[in-house]
């Protein structure tokens, strides 16, 4: 019982801290990033019918929120994904580790530890998480589009937004393999690189001179829900009112 | 060699067995056999026991028991908890103190079964085949003790009084 | 401290009691394949359940415990029937709960059989429920202690493991007695199951000390479970979940669910075993006060907690209120509150309306009134998130998830049955033994 964690394991790099600046002002709800992030990451794509029942996944999703009475309408686009939070209430309750955030910040999922009792899902104030209540399936031919990198998961486990941490790694890893430091701006989620507005920026908070720090540390930023004390760490840049 | 008497009440009853006990009789030579239990005055058959004690132990044993290993295997086992802390006692403390509940449970019911004479029964001593409404005195007593012994019975009140041998 | 006045000879208790365990009537064997096939039913859709996926039963995103974790609850609570007649009326010498004893007994155990499956079949993937044990392995994986499930799970062993042994101890002189006068296998059942008991005064004295201990503890046992599986919400941030008020206030609706279920079985083994002379109308007006006070206490605890929640404010909470006092769940909602404290306080209340009939139409309608309880503690919170972007078109139960919930109840009276085919539900030796005060 008393094994140590192999010491041969390259050492976890916990200088990176990722986070996400997302832009309301420019973002037209074009529902782009939504698309991506299912071609990138193997989102199962559901019929009418189960998505009537609520069963489709879009871990990032673009919520509308329309302020105003006609013919004033505004209407507000935000685009809502895993908030990777620092103080994750999903983490806490899993039984079986099955959520946890590894030592960059990011709160993985690791998908064959999870058994389904989805209280996660439950515990997470902004809903991003998701749960396959069938094997997931594609209709003919996306099955065969399938992103290598990405895990397809089965039947009875959660799953959420990673910030695209396979993009993560392949990243680190050609850094490393070309020896030079990460540069700001070069590892970009789907989502972000898809966003036509380029209203999404991806960054190494721990980093004080990314855009992605500088953005946050903004007058403009604020954070979904932040009285409920998750610590989240994708902002929200709206002008204040 | 054992005496087995009848007896149609717990006072008759309760008399047999504190003349008995003047002639010198010791209280692990009797025991009293019924369909329910009997109220006997106290002091006249008590039986030492343990088992708060031991039900304490066994909750305190089992919970301190629990705390260690929820520690040492937290911490051994290295788990990637991203941040929370590899023991922390009040979020774990509802495990422990059902833990020692358990313990408790188990002390209880362990002692009971040792105290009761379940385990450790002697398969030779003669057991009387019980019937609704009479109660049992069976006495352990010497050969030579045994006319005295029936005379003090029957003086007492006992309905019958058999001599039994020991069990094969 | 009343005193029981013992009417019946001996040779009749033991005849009355014995008589149902050796006769089999056809409606016995009716009764018994109806529920047999019922349950059988429910594990038929079990495992198409789990070959399929939980897709087929009605759970979605945002609510994505629904029926299984309500009835989980609703089950747990009612194991409380064993623990209230059992320990507290034990501990406080009431003699009227002698022949009623071993029935709520035996509710509890077979409550929290059931109640403890539920989890199981409302996991993602149950074949590994076990991860949730700590047991050794080579894969350095361990349980997360910090969870509420896993406080569930030990809580729930702990009641089991107490709540079978308190069952079982006070079967043991019966059991012996049974022994003696039964042949073939199903004597040498209760001779083996009797430990050899042989009625000797250090065997009672060391059961009477046990059933004390035990009564106590027991006690402690029950409050901390339902507590546990309370803070399984409120542990949990969602609206209207994260209250204080949660662990009292199951503590108290599993008493009050607990003390109705035990009415009804009572008045059903008292018609069906022909126990009129043990189970009278005065054990049914005892229960039916204690069902009278604690739907008053249950009232209390609802009121403190929508008044709390009403006069805050807070928007994430108050959109589960309005739908649960104004909106999709309000048919549920008063409903409940006409089952849990109209019914049973004008029927049970008023001295004149009291009787063995309204006690029971008062039962059984609690019963009802505590399942709408734990469905709008569970489903409208999980309806309405923080976000609501999140609300969906609510939850709609599918017929996989009401076959298994219905089953379980078929199962529950299956289990019972053979109970009381195999054991006599009255506690002979107690009912008989009446303590000098």
């Amino acid at each position: 019982m008393g094994v140590q964690i192999m010491a041969e394991q390259p050492a976890p790099t916990a200088s990176h801290r990722w986070g996400m600046a997302i832009d309301l002002d420019r973002c037209t709800g074009c529902e782009a990033c939504v698309v991506a992030c299912h071609a990138e990451n193997n989102l199962p794509v559901w019929n009418p019918t189960e998505a009537a029942r609520g069963r489709t996944v879009h871990w990032i999703r673009v919520d509308r929120y329309y302020e105003g009475e006609f013919p004033d309408i505004k209407v507000k686009y935000m685009p809502v994904l895993c908030q990777q939070c620092d103080e994750a209430p999903c983490e806490p309750v899993c039984p079986v580790y099955a959520t946890y955030r590894n030592p960059e910040g990011l709160n993985v999922q690791v998908y064959n530890r999870c058994v389904g009792t989805r209280y996660c899902g439950n515990n997470c104030p902004y809903s991003v998480r998701f749960f396959n209540f069938f094997p997931p399936q594609w209709d003919a031919p996306l099955e065969l589009q399938h992103n290598p990198d990405v895990a397809v998961r089965m039947v009875g486990v959660m799953e959420k937004c990673t910030f695209c941490i396979q993009r993560i790694q392949r990243a680190k890893l050609d850094a490393a393999a070309d020896g030079r430091p990460l540069a700001d701006g070069e590892i970009k989620p789907a989502c972000v690189q898809s966003c036509p507005a380029e209203a999404m920026v991806f960054g190494d908070l721990n980093d004080p001179e990314s855009k992605v720090s500088r953005l946050a540390a903004s007058g403009r930023a604020t954070r979904l829900l932040e009285d409920l004390g998750t610590k989240p760490k994708v902002f929200y840049l709206q002008r204040a009112k | 060699m054992y005496l087995m008497s009848e007896f149609s009440d717990q006072f008759t009853l309760a008399g047999a067995i504190q003349a008995l006990k003047l002639r010198g009789a010791d209280a692990a030579d009797l025991d009293v056999f019924s369909t329910e239990p009997v109220d006997l005055p106290a002091g006249l058959l008590d039986r030492p026991s343990r088992m708060s004690l031991l039900t304490v132990c066994g909750g305190a044993g089992i919970g301190l028991l629990s705390v260690f290993f929820v520690y040492w295997t937290q911490h051994n086992y290295e788990i990637v908890t991203g941040g929370m802390p590899y023991f922390s006692p009040w979020a774990t403390g509802v495990i422990h103190f059902e833990l020692t509940m358990l313990g408790a449970v188990a002390g209880c019911f362990l002692t009971f079964l040792w105290e009761s004479g379940i385990l450790r029964r002697d398969k030779r001593a003669p057991v009387p085949k019980l019937a609704s409404g009479v109660l049992y005195l069976r006495v352990r007593c010497e050969p030579s003790q045994m006319l005295a012994t029936g005379e003090c019975l029957y003086q007492a009140g006992a309905s019958k009084v058999e001599k039994l041998e020991e069990r094969a | 401290m009343a005193t029981t006045l013992r009417t019946l000879p001996h040779d009749q208790i033991q005849e009355d009691t014995w008589r149902t365990l050796r006769n089999t009537s056809p409606q016995y064997v009716t009764a018994v394949l109806l529920t047999g096939s019922v349950t059988a039913w429910g594990l038929i859709c079990w495992a198409y359940q789990i070959s399929k996926g939980l897709g087929v039963v009605g759970k979605t995103r945002p609510t994505m415990w629904a029926l299984y974790i309500l009835n989980f609850v609703f089950w747990i609570g009612i194991s409380h029937a064993g623990t209230l007649i059992s320990a507290i009326l034990r501990l406080t010498h009431a003699a009227w709960r002698k022949p009623v004893t071993r029935a709520a007994e035996a509710i509890t155990v077979f409550c929290l059989m059931i109640g403890g499956l539920f989890p199981i079949i409302h996991l993602g993937r149950p074949w590994l429920f076990y991860w949730l044990i700590p047991y050794p392995n080579s894969r350095l994986i361990w349980p997360n202690f910090r969870s509420p499930l896993l406080w569930d799970l030990t809580a729930i062993l702990t009641y089991l493991t107490g709540s079978m042994l308190f069952l079982y101890l006070p079967m043991i002189p019966d059991l012996g007695q049974l022994g003696l006068h039964t042949g073939g296998a199903r004597g040498l059942l209760y001779r083996t199951l009797s430990l050899g008991w042989t009625g000797s005064d250090r065997e009672w004295h060391a059961l009477e000390r046990a059933m004390k201990l035990m009564a106590g503890m027991i006690l402690a046992v029950a409050v901390s479970v339902h507590t546990v599986v309370a803070w399984d919400f409120a542990m949990a941030l969602a609206p209207m979940w994260h209250s204080t008020i949660f662990g009292p206030y199951f503590v108290v609706g599993a008493i009050f669910s607990g003390i109705a279920a035990l009415l009804l079985i009572m008045a059903v083994i008292r018609k069906t075993m022909g126990l009129e002379a043990y189970i009278q109308p005065r054990h049914f007006e005892n229960l039916a006060k204690l069902l009278f006070l604690m739907s008053l206490l249950w009232a209390y605890f609802t009121v403190a907690e929508n008044l709390t929640v009403w006069y805050g404010n807070q928007p994430h909470e108050m959109a589960v209120f309005g739908a649960r006092v104004r909106g999709r769940y309000a048919p549920f909602f008063w409903s409940m509150v006409i089952c849990n404290f109209i019914v049973p306080c004008v029927l049970l209340g008023i001295r004149r309306l009291r009787s063995i009939k309204t006690a029971v139409i008062s039962a059984v309608c609690v019963l009802a009134g505590m399942w709408l309880e734990r469905f709008l503690i569970v489903i409208p919170t999980l309806s309405f998130p923080p976000l609501p972007s999140a609300w969906g078109t609510g939850y709609n139960a599918t017929w996989v998830e009401i076959s298994i919930a219905i089953s379980t109840f078929a199962a529950m009276a299956l289990l019972y049955l053979i109970f009381a085919k195999l054991f006599p539900i009255i506690a002979i030796w107690e009912y008989k033994y009446v303590p000098d005060e």
